[in-house]
């Protein structure tokens, strides 16, 4: 391809360079340069993703080199833009600089701050991406409740952006900083440092901005309370303080807050992080003092009857059972070992039988008082040696335990509470670090297992990995999901989205049809159950009732309970919690996500690049404006000519010609079809005329849709088949380089045909889409069949499509051509009506028929 | 039951996540896994022990996986090598095979492809046994 470009470009070499700043040549060499590289990037991305998929072993190296690889290619594009307009995007260095301090900021360890984050997040809006900004706490949470639909109290997240603009106010910050340091160095005893940084904290105002914001948050509880006034808890949610260094207990809860006094409470917790324990704890564990990140947590306060702790798995059991402490009251001080309370240890499995109980003396609890604040009160005489919770309420906490834990998986420390209705609240909920002394080691499960006789294995596709064991739930219709029972293994013929429903309470799912990238696949991986599609025969080969182990690690099928399997999956640390991965989905933050993508909007500026991806988008976006600029509304180079495709089809189309791409002697204005001569354009244009593409009916976007598209900050309409934006195609009579935006999808096709068979060449690369990943990537797996069947080398990485032809002779490359136009014009809004797996197959079909009907004989596949 | 002989595995690689993400899932499969972080001590092992098949990394301080394999080779020709490395290119795999490696894995790789590499070096061990 080079090549190509080489003489093309030297066609101009002897031009009249006085004509633009930057001669023609250099800007079209620069434009393709630009291309090349972002074609890179958009590879690179594609790739860093697939290694969070979770099959790849990756180390530290990986991630540096590829960030520095990708860091090395938005800096190449960003180059590549300011030797096409010099100087004119400068704030492009500083989005730059921006972004590769955060990245380098992450690899270097210390806390993520970031800086467009909100100072408050309801609940309802934090998901799991979120636990940067908001903690641990905050997050685990937040997802009992958006995901598996757990009771917690309303609430919000203070944030660590709000933690840092605190610590902005007044100088706070630093004043901090000098003090610690007086202690690091030996000037300042400890205590005195710690007396003197909680002074600064507890005396400086909030910031105006975190007022208001946190102000609105508890607006938005109040009618919760139905006109009562309003009582916060007040807690920690220190990023890493669940993590694998346990700060529990290290820093302050405050309960029972009037919502007035708000501001005082969030300092003491702020505060606590610097308490001498705190302090200390830190300097011993080796963290970067300079990079604590305290987000907060302010819940309206449960009218809690009884409290406690659950560990999902007993550490001193066996790992049959979990254990369960209660008191009455609020459960501060069973936790903090103030009050005893009752212990119930508690069979794991279903229905969850208690072993042993033991029932204490419970004289005192604590409570809220009724003007704020709490007490330790004595509990009447005939409730102390009651015990606090009965057998069907220790029942529906061990489910409620099991759930969270199989959601996490991990064993959990999860603290609960009960109001006067009976109603479970789940307060917190984070990984309990045990090994059991039980758990077969690694190596004695080949042995074990080598006693099971495996009913299948290495059949279907593996949608979520992960072990399980239960009994076989066969679905005979949907109807049946109601009867659905916690923690059985559901088999069922198809991978309807109708599963979805009880994916939360299964223990893994396993389908007869089905696909690993299908809709129930992404489901199963968002609750992370162990899922097995496309088997084939499940349905047959199981029955109901039937005791078996899934391991969809190893892809096998076990007809027996080998429990010790699913506590080994317990106990081993999961990929997603190791360094290496959790660095490379920070990292990757600052990278992947894509914010800018309608150039219409007014944010589509250097400034609002917020990955590397936002600034490959704008650098491709603004290299075709500048081609444009220069050689269409301005005069244009000697011996390039320029217009405007006139046509039935609104492609809003300007042409570049190079040489011979356009009619002799045509210099400007619009362009009609027949006045183009570039070979390669003429069989695009061909294809994406075809009339069938073009009487569809406009698409409805439904819900879904139409909410992801908010989330990927679209502002304009999405339904109509229209053009957003201009488009370019640079030509000669042998060459066309043409970028298309259609809607939102992006389309690039890079193309020579000449007689000389070893000159042709066609390279097309398609990605976007309004619609959710699944859509999308469905559509690209359609682009993909269709593409091979023409004999195109094609590579897919979610929903970008990367295709190349070359060799072919001249008139099979143009009817590859005119594939390529139909396709574009066909699959504009394909992702909207790719409602399952079954239409990819469906819409090939159809665009088959369309080329059969198609009149044009390079249009049947050669038979070869 | 009389066990059968396991097939030993030792790995080798400076970063600890390596070794971490592959024995559990090597020993789920029946190997017998060693693993180590510094060359000089998977050396000073592999003189007390013969392995069926050493996993290498090529870049490491001190004594490189180069160095490491060709020591291992020369010591005991039976064992099977598979070096694994993010610094793959033409010449290190060139090299790597001259040095009787079986088989040269770019990382990261997927669990599936070091395995498949695993049980077509234990197939060759069979066959020459």
């Amino acid at each position: 391809m080079k090549k190509t470009i080489k003489n093309l470009i030297s066609l101009f070499s002897g031009g009249n360079r006085k004509a633009s700043a930057v001669p023609f040549p250099v800007l079209f060499r620069s434009f393709q340069e630009i291309l090349a590289t972002n074609n890179k990037m958009l590879e690179r991305i594609a790739d860093v993703n697939d290694k969070l998929g979770g099959n790849y072993i990756f180390d530290r190296h990986y991630i540096d080199t590829t960030c520095q690889e990708i860091t090395d290619l938005a800096l190449k594009l960003i180059h590549g833009l300011d030797t096409m307009a010099p100087k004119k995007y400068m704030a492009l260095y500083n989005a730059f600089r921006r972004i590769s301090a955060e990245i380098e900021k992450d690899l270097s360890g210390e806390r993520p701050y970031c800086p467009f984050g909100e100072l408050t997040l309801p609940y309802e809006a934090i998901d799991h991406d979120a636990e940067e900004t908001v903690g641990g706490k905050n997050a685990n949470l937040a997802e009992l409740n958006n995901f598996l639909d757990l009771r917690i109290p309303r609430g919000f997240a203070v944030t660590g952006t709000a933690f840092y603009t605190f610590l902005g106010k007044n100088g706070l910050g630093q004043k901090i900083d000098t003090i610690r340091h007086g202690w690091i160095s030996g000037d300042v005893p400890l205590e005195d440092a710690a007396r003197e940084i909680r002074q600064l904290i507890t005396t400086t105002p909030l910031p105006g901005n975190l007022e208001k914001a946190v102000n609105s948050c508890l607006a938005q509880l109040a009618p919760e309370s139905k006109n009562k006034p309003l009582f916060l808890a007040i807690r920690s949610s220190a990023w890493g303080e669940d993590g694998e260094l346990s700060f529990a207990g290290q820093y302050k809860t405050v309960l029972n807050v009037p919502a007035a006094d708000f501001a005082d409470a969030y300092r003491q917790v702020v505060a606590s992080a610097y308490s001498e324990n705190a302090l200390t704890y830190r300097q011993e564990a080796g963290f970067q003092e300079n990079s604590i990140t305290m987000a907060v947590a302010c819940q309206i306060m449960v009218d809690a009857v009884v409290s406690g702790v659950m560990y999902t798995l007993d550490p001193q059991g066996n790992g049959h059972t979990m254990q369960l402490g209660a008191t009455w009251g609020l459960g501060a001080p069973l936790v903090s070992g103030q009050v005893s309370g009752d212990r119930f240890i508690i069979e794991r499995t279903s229905t969850h039988p208690v072993k042993t109980m033991q029932i204490v003396r419970k004289e005192n609890a604590l409570y809220s008082l009724p003007d704020g604040g709490t007490a330790l009160t004595q509990v009447p005489v005939d409730q102390q040696t009651r015990a606090c919770l009965n057998k069907d309420q220790v029942k529906h906490i061990a489910e409620t335990g099991l759930l969270i834990e199989k959601y996490f998986k991990k064993p959990q420390d999860i603290e609960f509470t009960m109001d006067r209705q009976g109603q479970l609240t789940i307060l917190q909920t984070r990984s309990l670090n045990i090994k059991l002394e039980e758990v077969p080691k690694a190596a004695d499960l080949a042995q074990l297992l080598s006693h099971c006789s495996i009913l299948f294995s290495d059949k279907g596709e593996i949608a979520q990995k992960g072990i399980a064991t239960g009994k076989v739930y066969m679905l005979s219709d949907d109807s049946a999901l109601r009867d659905f029972p916690a923690g059985g293994i559901l088999v069922a013929r198809f991978a309807s989205p109708q599963l979805a429903r009880v994916m939360a309470k299964a223990s893994a799912v396993l389908t007869d049809v089905g696909s690993a990238t299908g809709h129930l696949a992404t489901i199963a991986r968002e609750f992370r159950v162990p899922c097995i599609l496309n088997i084939g025969d499940a349905t047959k080969r199981l029955h109901p009732g039937q005791e078996i182990t899934v391991d969809a690690e190893a892809n096998i099928i076990y007809e027996c309970l080998v429990d010790e399997l699913s506590y080994y999956d317990l106990t081993e640390e999961a990929i997603e919690e190791t360094v290496e991965y959790r660095l490379l989905r920070r990292v990757l933050k600052n990278i992947a996500p894509l914010n800018l993508l309608d150039p219409k909007e007014k944010k589509f500026t250097p400034a609002a690049c917020r990955t590397f991806h936002d600034i490959t988008r704008f650098v491709h976006e603004k290299a075709v404006e500048e081609l444009i600029d220069r050689n269409y509304y301005q005069h244009h180079a000697p011996n390039t000519a320029s217009g405007k495709l006139c046509w039935k089809i609104p492609l809003d189309l300007v042409l570049i010609d190079i040489d011979g791409g356009l009619k002799p002697g045509f210099q400007k204005g619009d362009v009609t079809p027949d006045e183009i001569l570039s070979v390669p354009l003429q069989s695009l244009l061909k294809g994406l005329a075809h009339p069938d593409v073009w009487d569809n009916e406009p698409m409805s976007v439904d819900l879904k849709s139409f909410m992801s598209s908010l989330t990927r900050t679209f502002s304009t309409e999405v339904a109509s088949p229209k053009f957003v934006g201009q488009n370019l195609a640079v030509i000669s009579k042998e060459y066309a380089n043409v970028n298309l935006r259609l809607g939102y999808h992006f389309t690039v096709i890079d193309s020579y045909v000449s007689d000389n068979i070893n000159d042709n060449y066609a390279y097309f690369r398609f990605f976007g889409g309004v619609t959710d990943q699944t859509r999308r990537s469905r559509r690209a797996t359609f682009l993909g069949k269709v593409l091979a069947n023409h004999d195109f080398r094609v590579e897919l990485r979610d929903d970008l499509v990367v295709a190349r032809i070359k060799k072919l002779n001249k008139d099979r490359m143009l009817s590859r051509l005119e594939v390529l136009g139909l396709l574009v014009g066909f699959t504009r809004q394909l992702d909207v009506k790719m409602l399952s797996e079954q239409h990819i197959n469906k819409y090939v079909e159809k665009f088959n028929q369309l080329m059969e009907v198609s009149i044009c004989p390079n249009n049947k596949k050669p038979v070869s | 039951m009389p066990e059968q002989q396991k097939t030993s595995i030792l790995i080798l690689d400076d970063e600890p996540i390596v070794s971490q993400r592959l024995k559990p899932s090597l020993e789920k499969q029946g190997y017998e896994v060693e693993t180590f972080t510094a060359s000089l001590d998977a050396l000073k092992r592999t003189r007390e022990k013969t392995f069926d098949i050493v996993i290498t990394d090529l870049k490491m301080e001190g004594l490189d996986g180069m160095g490491f394999l060709g020591k291992v080779k020369e010591k005991s020709p039976a064992t099977e090598v598979i070096v694994i490395t993010g610094f793959a290119t033409m010449e290190t795999a060139k090299e790597s095979f001259q040095k009787g490696v079986f088989d040269f894995l770019a990382k990261p790789f997927k669990m599936g492809e070091i395995i498949a590499a695993i049980k077509k070096a234990e197939q060759k061990i069979k066959q020459t046994l």
